[in-house]
């Protein structure tokens, strides 16, 4: 039952996007026989260092989505304060609210069953123009970034031009 | 106990202790169990039943003055970790921001001219009727509100504070308890009301559940703590435990050092620490070898590598160039050049500090075993051996009242005796290199030992001599022995009392801390007479029995006069 309103709204989705495609990422399935795993491009958002390139990553949704979230990895090499090493993406609204001691009172947002991946990929695109080093996955991409932004720009600039090659 | 106790133990067992820590002791009152008047309950246990009215009566207490129906109610008392008189405050004091904070919004009108609206989950349009929405008014469907209700449930205690689930909502609307109800199953309404009980004792700072198992019961603190204050509490189910850190109780140690110490015991750290201080690895396959004797000639079980332990090198380059196989001596020069100095040092260190952490976690072990035994003696004791004395002896079982209270002291001070070297390990570390650290080391283990040896006597004869009388009664071809069984009543009498006052003094003067020790007992510890001391202690009480009313004479005649202590032999004779 769960499981059936979790794929037919994601085949919604998936339908919506392919009609209407958003500006900053393409959406589709690895394997178009399974809704839950997702394949996006996130086209590195204007004016920002992440201007120019072309990062793939994987979105893979829980069965009783859209209550719990899915999760988001990076294929591609990505250097930012909120991405794991292993390309794995940390930002607030993949948190489900329970999973944190002060609920749903907390400024910053997080999970909703009103989440898209329309809304996902906003949010991650809009985590690549302001990294938050308040709480970061990557210890030392978020120091480079408070302490050497000069490096900063230099690795980014890097995987730019890496996920230019790989197109 | 009365004083009447004390004036008995105070000459039985410590009359001829002249050093200066008994007259200290003496002075203070401090050395005898009840000497003092012990203060009202600082705590209250609750049973499930006790707990429901409670928080019903700080609901009822929360709705009327702040006039507000229970949902919010229930949100602004989680809020204020249900302290009424602070939600209380704060609601008046700043009115629009608590309300802003907890989602509480005046209702907005329904959105009217259309009977349809889109569920934003699911994109499907239903009825009006059919949705459901917070008092913001963002509409979904039943079963999507349903998942939402029944995901936040299974996510923990937030659920009590469930918003709309929209991102359009910038106020976060509350989600009111009455769609909960609506919309969950009957085992999800079970949960969520037993999550309200919960807030009641988890989010408020003076309660606490009990830790006994299987235990439904909390605990209530009535007294203000400082921050961070261990406080033993017992529990209708006989469960101790601190209220402060829910660990076992712990006085007088500090959660802080409990904390520490159970950490220290747990970790594999240790182990780590005794692999790298007598084992080194194989220079092959890296797995740890430890070396029991023998000669340097190691071959690795796992690869079968030969190598010498000294140098870590290969076996077949051990011969005459680096002078002999058996006297290996490139070690040596190594260690002069310094090359193997650090490691060495390392390993060295290491050993010193596993060695001592060993001695003191061998005796926290011990005792800690040993209460468990005389936790399990005690109740078979007061179960099945104080009747049949009660038979025998004619003597009503509340006359061997002195029996369940010996044994109550033992496993009471075994507990605490455990802990102490918890702080031992971590107050004098540096003891070593800091004369009056090491000075209070000293007079820490001073005490400590009179404690542990009191409490040793006590235990053995409540275990020895009573399991001997105990016999004796059963067995009925000799006549009991009433006279003895009166000496063994006075002397376990008198061990209580006395190993309660060494523990007193323990407990008061690890509270108290020994950095003003100097102060406290202005320079008697360096004239201390140490180990004869100890002895005479001793010595004093193996002659208890027999000495007793003698003793408790002489007793009176050095202490100051107590209260009722003509009374005494009432008291002490059948």
């Amino acid at each position: 039952m769960g499981d059936t309103l979790a794929a037919n709204l994601l085949r919604k989705q998936l339908k919506e996007l392919t009609k209407h495609p958003v500006d900053g990422f393409s959406a589709g399935l690895v394997d178009d026989s399974n809704v839950f795993e997702w394949q996006v491009t996130i086209i590195g958002p204007p004016e920002t260092l992440y201007e120019g390139g072309f990062f793939n990553a994987r979105l893979t949704f829980p069965k009783d989505y859209p209550n719990s979230p899915p999760t988001c990895r990076f294929t591609s090499e990505m250097w930012h304060p909120n991405v794991y090493d292993d390309g794995k993406v940390c930002i607030s609204i993949l948190h489900n609210p329970g999973d944190d001691p002060n609920g749903y009172e907390t400024a910053a947002e997080r999970w909703s069953p009103v989440h898209t991946v329309e809304t996902i990929m906003i949010s991650i695109i809009s985590m690549l123009s302001s990294p938050n080093d308040e709480s970061p996955a990557n210890v030392d991409a978020a120091k480079m970034w408070r302490e050497n932004r000069d490096e900063f720009k230099k690795r980014v600039a890097r995987i730019v031009r890496k996920s230019q090659e790989m197109l | 106990m009365s004083d009447d106790d004390d004036s008995f133990r105070s000459g039985s067992g410590m009359d001829e202790e002249d050093d200066d820590f008994m007259d200290e002791d003496d002075d203070e009152d401090y050395g005898f169990a009840g000497a003092e008047e012990v203060p009202k309950v600082p705590y209250k246990v609750l049973s499930k039943e006790d707990l429901d009215a409670a928080r019903r009566r700080a609901l009822r207490e929360v709705m009327s003055v702040l006039e507000v129906p229970e949902d919010v109610a229930v949100r602004v008392l989680r809020k204020y970790k249900w302290d009424v008189s602070r939600v209380q405050e704060e609601w008046f004091a700043k009115y629009d921001q608590v309300r802003e904070s907890l989602g509480v919004i005046d209702e907005e009108p329904t959105p009217s001219g259309r009977d349809q609206e889109h569920c934003l989950i699911c994109f499907e349009s239903y009825p009006l009727c059919e949705m459901r929405a917070a008092a913001c008014k963002h509409f979904f469907c039943k079963e999507c509100w349903r998942g939402y209700i029944s995901n936040a449930l299974a996510s923990g205690m937030a659920c009590l504070d469930l918003r709309c689930p929209s991102t359009e909502c910038k106020r976060k609307a509350c989600v009111p308890s009455s769609l909960v109800m609506e919309l969950a199953s009957p085992e999800e309404q079970a949960k969520y009301a037993a999550y309200m009980i919960r807030s009641y004792v988890e989010d408020n700072a003076s309660m606490a559940w009990c830790t006994g198992k299987n235990c439904e019961n909390a605990i209530e603190c009535l007294i203000d703590r400082g921050p961070n204050e261990p406080m033993d509490v017992i529990c209708t189910c006989s469960t101790t435990f601190c209220f402060n850190c829910k660990e076992e109780a712990h006085r007088p140690v500090s959660c802080e050092t409990v904390k520490k110490w159970i950490q220290k015991n747990s970790a594999e750290s240790e182990n780590m620490n005794w692999i790298l201080a007598n084992t080194k690895p194989c220079p092959k396959c890296s797995r740890p070898i430890e070396k029991n004797q023998g000669c340097m000639h190691m071959t690795c079980s796992q690869c079968r590598f030969e190598f010498c332990w000294l140098c870590q090198g290969d076996w077949k380059e051990h011969g005459e160039r680096t002078g002999g196989f058996y006297a290996c001596n490139r070690f040596e020069t190594a260690k002069k050049k310094g090359e193997y100095d650090d490691e060495a040092r390392r390993r060295d260190n290491a050993k010193a500090s596993l060695e001592r952490y060993m001695h003191f976690f061998e005796r926290f072990d011990a005792h800690s075993k040993a209460r468990e035994k005389a936790r399990v003696d005690a109740g078979k004791v007061s179960k099945d051996w104080l009747e049949q004395l009660a038979d025998i002896t004619k003597t009503p079982t509340s006359q061997l009242k002195f029996i369940n209270e010996a044994w109550n002291q033992i496993v009471e001070c075994r507990r605490q005796l455990k802990w102490t070297y918890a702080y031992g390990y971590y107050a004098f570390d540096n003891a070593d290199r800091d004369n009056d650290v090491a000075r209070q080391k000293f007079f820490f283990e001073f005490l400590q030992g009179d404690a542990e040896r009191s409490l040793e006597r006590l235990h053995e004869a409540a275990e020895k001599d009573l399991g001997m009388h105990v016999t004796r009664a059963r067995n009925q071809a000799e006549p009991f022995d009433v006279e003895a069984f009166q000496t063994f009543r006075k002397n376990l009498i008198g061990l209580t009392d006395v190993t309660a006052g060494f523990f007193n003094k323990l407990v008061k003067q690890l509270e108290k801390g020994f950095g003003n020790m100097e102060a406290d007992y202005a320079g008697q510890v360096d004239e201390d007479p140490g180990p004869s001391t100890s002895a005479d202690v001793v010595d004093v009480s193996k002659a208890g029995p027999s000495t007793g009313p003698a003793a408790a004479a002489k007793g009176r005649r050095t202490k100051k006069a107590r209260g009722g202590e003509e009374d005494m032999e009432q008291v002490r004779v059948l």
